[in-house]
C-alpha cells in the first residue's frame, strides 16, 4: 500500500531571500515541508481490521474481515441477523467429551442399526423444535394478523440476541460410519454444532463425533467471495471488496 | 511403580491403543422394534386424562393440578390402536384378544364408560375415573372378536366390534345409543350396555356427534339415530330417532368412505372425493348450498378443491383435507388463517408453509385433519402434530394458555401417527422414534 505513489505535496508562497543576491525578499512557490516524505513518514503504519463472526481454530470456512472504514459496517451486518451456512462431517460409532474426534474416548457403541430414514426423522424432529424457538424468540405478538403473514412467509427471525437456533438443516450423505449435514443457523457456535452432531448420535441410539466444521455461507459472503491463502495480496483484496461492495449494501438498505 | 498404571500424558499410540480395546456397547440392534406410547394434555380435574396424581396428588404438599399445558405421557399395558375424546372423558381401545379390550376414564355420571364398580361399595359406581379402567363388555366370543374403533360424544360413548356389532352405552335420553328412550331413566350407574346388529352391511367406522350418532357400513351407507331439532341424523324431519335408520338424500347410492361430526354438523366423504353436508348450518358451515340454519337431509356441497380425502366437522368450524396434502376451513371461529378471519362459507386454504413446507422440505403433506368442538389438528406425514383455535384450559397443548390464530407444532417426543380432539383435552398415538 506504501508503495502505491502518493497524492503530490502540497505547495506554498514563501518569501525567502532570492537566489541572486538582491536584498529584499522574493515569493517562490516551495513544496510544504511538512508533507516531505522523510517528515511525515509512510502512509499507512496500521490498518484497522476487525473480524465479522467468529470461527473457532477446528473449524474452517469463510471468515469476513472489515478494514478500516468497513469496521462500522460489522456492526450493521450483524444486526441484520442473517443466517449462516455449514457443513458438518460426522462418525457414528465413538463419543468423546469435546464432541469431536481429537478428544477424549468416552464410549464407542454400534451403529449398524441406523438407515437414511431414521437419520431423516431425527432431523426432521430437529428442524421442527428450531422453527417453533424461531417463532417464539422473535418476540413479535402471535395474535396479529401480521405475525401470521410474516409466519406464512417465512420471514419471522428473531431479530436480537437469542439462543443459536437452526433453520433449515438436511442430510448430504450418509456412508456408514461417516454422514454429513448442511446446517443453516443463527447466532451459534461452531461448538454447539458439534453438540448437535454428538446429540444427534444419542437419538438414534447410538453415538457420533464432528469430524468437520466447515462455513459455506455467512450471510451475504459465499465461497466464492473467499480468498484462499495464496490470495492474500493488494490486488486480489481490492477487487473482493470492489466486488461486494453492492451486495453488502443492498443487503444492509434491505433489512435495516 | 510397577503396581501402579500409566503416569503422565498419553502418546497418541497409546490413545490408540486403548481406544481399539474399549469395549462397544449396543443400545439397539437391527431389529429394534419402535414402542407405541399415549400422550394426553389438557385439563385434569375431569380425570379425563388418565393420570390419577393430577387430581389427588399423592404426596400430601403437593398440589392438584387443573391444567396439563404440555404433552404428558400415560402409561398402558397394551398398545392403543383406537382413541376417542368425549365431553370430559375419553375411550382408549386396543385390538388385543384378551377379554379387556376398552379402557375409559373421565366423567362417568351418565355411565358413558359403563358401570366402574366401587371398591368401597359394590352396589354403587364410580361416579369419577382418575385411571384407565376396563370397560367389561358383554361378548359372545370375548377371546376372538376385536375392538376396531371408539367414539365417544357429550354423554355417551359406541365401540365398535369386528364381528358382533356396535356396542353403545350412556345417555340415551334422546335415543342416541340406538335403543328407545325410557322416561325417567336413570343413566347413572347404570350396568345397560346396547348391542346394535341390524345394518345393511358390516359396520366399518363409527361417529359421535354431540347427541346423535352415526354408522357408516361397508357397503357405503350411513345409519343415524338421536337427537335431530337441528336436523343433524339427516333423515328429513327434526324428531328424535331411537333406531338406527339409513340416510337417503343426495348420499342415496353413494359410496360414502368418511363421516365425521362432533358437534351438532356432519360431514360425509364420498370415494370420488365429493362433501356431503347436513345438520347444524349457523355458522355458515352449509351456507354454499342453503340460507337456512339447519339442514336435514343431507347435501352435496359443490366445492372446487379437488378431490377431498378426508374431512373433519367442530363445533363451528370445518376443515378438509385434499389428495394433494392441502388443507381448507371454512365456518365461523378462530379458523386457522390469523385473527382477520373469522367466518366463512366457502373453503378457504392454509397455506402449506404453515406446516413445515419450504424450499428445504417441499414434500411436507398433511395426511389427516382432526376436530375437536373449537380447536383443528392436522398430522403431517412427517408425523408433525400442528394445532390450532380455541385453548380452552389448555387443551392445544402448545404450553401458553393464548388462543393460537395459525398452525403452531406440538413437540412430541416421537412421530405421531393419530390424535383424538375433545372439547378441553386432546389424546395423541405416537411411535418412539
Amino acid at each position: 500500500l506504501n508503495a502505491i505513489a502518493e497524492r503530490a505535496p502540497r505547495q506554498h508562497i514563501r518569501f525567502l531571500p532570492s537566489p541572486d543576491g538582491d536584498p529584499g525578499l522574493v515569493a517562490t512557490k516551495v513544496p510544504v515541508l511538512a508533507d516531505h516524505p522523510l517528515v511525515k513518514g509512510p502512509r499507512f503504519r496500521q490498518l484497522k481490521i476487525g473480524p465479522g463472526h467468529r470461527l473457532d481454530t477446528k473449524s474452517s470456512g469463510v471468515f469476513v474481515l472489515g478494514i478500516g472504514h468497513g469496521n462500522k459496517l460489522l456492526t450493521d451486518l450483524y444486526n441484520c441477523h442473517l443466517t449462516k451456512v455449514y457443513t458438518v462431517g460426522g462418525l457414528f460409532g465413538k463419543a468423546t467429551d469435546d464432541f469431536s474426534d481429537t478428544g477424549r474416548l468416552v464410549e464407542k457403541t454400534t451403529f449398524d442399526h441406523i438407515t437414511r430414514e431414521k437419520l431423516e426423522r431425527i432431523i426432521a424432529v430437529i428442524q421442527g423444535s428450531n422453527h417453533k424457538a424461531l417463532l417464539m424468540y422473535s418476540n413479535i405478538d402471535m395474535k396479529t394478523q401480521e405475525a401470521y403473514e410474516l409466519a406464512v412467509k417465512g420471514l419471522i427471525r428473531p431479530m436480537e440476541k437469542s439462543p443459536p437456533l437452526i433453520t433449515a438443516i438436511r442430510c448430504l450423505q450418509l456412508a456408514l460410519p461417516e454422514f454429513q449435514l448442511e446446517i443453516h443457523c443463527l447466532h451459534e457456535t461452531q461448538q454447539y454444532l458439534r453438540k448437535i452432531v454428538h446429540e444427534i448420535g444419542l437419538e438414534l441410539k447410538s453415538s457420533a463425533v464432528c469430524t468437520q466444521v466447515r462455513r459455506i455461507r455467512d450471510g451475504v459472503f459465499t465461497l466464492d467471495d473467499a480468498l484462499l491463502r495464496t490470495q492474500w495480496n493488494l490486488q486480489t483484496i481490492q477487487k473482493a471488496i470492489w466486488d461486494c461492495q453492492l451486495k453488502v449494501k443492498t443487503e444492509l438498505e434491505k433489512t435495516l | 511403580r510397577a503396581l501402579s498404571g500409566r503416569a503422565g500424558p498419553r502418546s497418541v499410540r497409546q490413545l490408540q491403543e486403548a481406544e481399539a480395546v474399549a469395549p462397544r456397547f449396543q443400545y439397539a440392534g437391527k431389529a429394534t422394534k419402535r414402542k407405541d406410547r399415549v400422550f394426553v394434555w389438557g385439563f385434569c380435574f375431569s380425570g379425563a386424562l388418565g393420570i390419577s396424581s393430577f387430581v389427588r396428588p399423592d404426596a400430601g404438599w403437593k398440589k392438584p393440578r387443573r391444567v396439563q399445558p404440555t404433552p404428558y405421557r400415560l402409561e398402558t399395558l397394551e398398545k392403543i390402536s383406537s382413541a376417542a375424546c368425549g365431553y370430559g372423558f375419553t375411550l382408549l381401545s386396543s385390538k388385543t384378544t384378551d377379554i379387556t379390550k376398552v379402557w375409559g376414564m373421565g366423567l362417568n355420571k351418565d355411565s358413558q364408560l359403563g358401570f366402574q364398580r366401587s371398591r368401597k361399595d359394590r352396589t354403587k359406581g364410580y361416579e369419577y375415573v382418575l385411571e384407565p379402567s376396563p370397560i367389561p363388555l358383554p361378548l359372545e366370543k370375548p377371546q376372538q372378536t376385536r375392538v376396531l374403533q371408539v367414539s365417544c360424544g357429550r354423554a355417551h360413548s359406541l365401540i365398535l366390534t369386528d364381528s358382533e356389532g356396535v356396542f353403545t352405552m350412556g345417555n340415551n335420553s334422546y335415543g342416541q345409543c340406538g335403543r328407545k328412550v325410557v322416561e325417567d331413566e336413570t343413566y347413572s350407574e347404570s350396568l345397560l350396555i346396547h348391542q346394535l346388529n341390524e345394518f345393511d352391511s358390516r359396520v366399518v367406522q363409527v361417529v359421535c356427534g354431540q347427541d346423535h350418532s352415526l354408522f357408516r357400513t361397508k357397503k357405503g351407507a350411513v345409519y343415524a339415530c338421536g337427537w335431530g331439532a337441528d336436523g343433524q341424523t339427516g333423515l328429513g324431519h327434526y324428531n328424535i330417532t331411537s333406531e338406527p335408520t339409513k340416510l337417503r338424500g343426495d348420499i342415496d347410492g353413494v359410496n360414502i368412505i368418511q363421516v365425521s361430526s362432533y358437534g351438532d354438523c356432519c360431514l360425509a366423504v364420498s370415494d370420488e372425493g365429493d362433501v356431503f353436508g347436513w345438520g347444524n348450518s349457523e355458522y355458515l358451515q352449509l351456507a354454499c348450498v342453503t340460507e337456512t340454519t339447519q339442514v336435514n337431509v343431507p347435501r352435496h356441497l359443490p366445492f372446487k378443491i379437488g378431490k377431498v380425502k378426508e374431512a373433519a366437522c367442530g363445533g363451528t368450524g370445518n376443515v378438509v383435507v385434499t389428495e394433494e396434502g392441502n388443507v381448507f376451513v371454512w365456518g365461523y371461529g378462530i379458523l386457522g388463517k390469523g385473527p382477520n378471519l373469522t367466518e366463512t362459507a366457502v373453503p378457504e386454504m392454509i397455506p402449506p408453509s404453515l406446516f413445515g413446507q419450504s424450499d428445504f422440505n417441499p414434500d411436507v403433506r398433511v395426511v389427516h385433519v382432526r376436530c375437536g368442538l373449537s380447536q383443528f389438528a392436522a398430522l403431517t406425514n412427517r408425523g408433525e402434530l400442528f394445532v390450532w383455535g380455541k385453548n380452552i384450559r389448555g387443551c392445544l397443548g402448545i404450553g401458553r394458555m393464548e388462543d393460537q390464530y395459525f398452525p403452531w407444532r406440538v413437540t412430541v417426543p416421537g412421530e405421531v401417527v393419530d390424535v383424538a380432539c375433545g372439547v378441553d383435552h386432546m389424546v395423541s398415538l405416537v411411535k418412539s422414534f
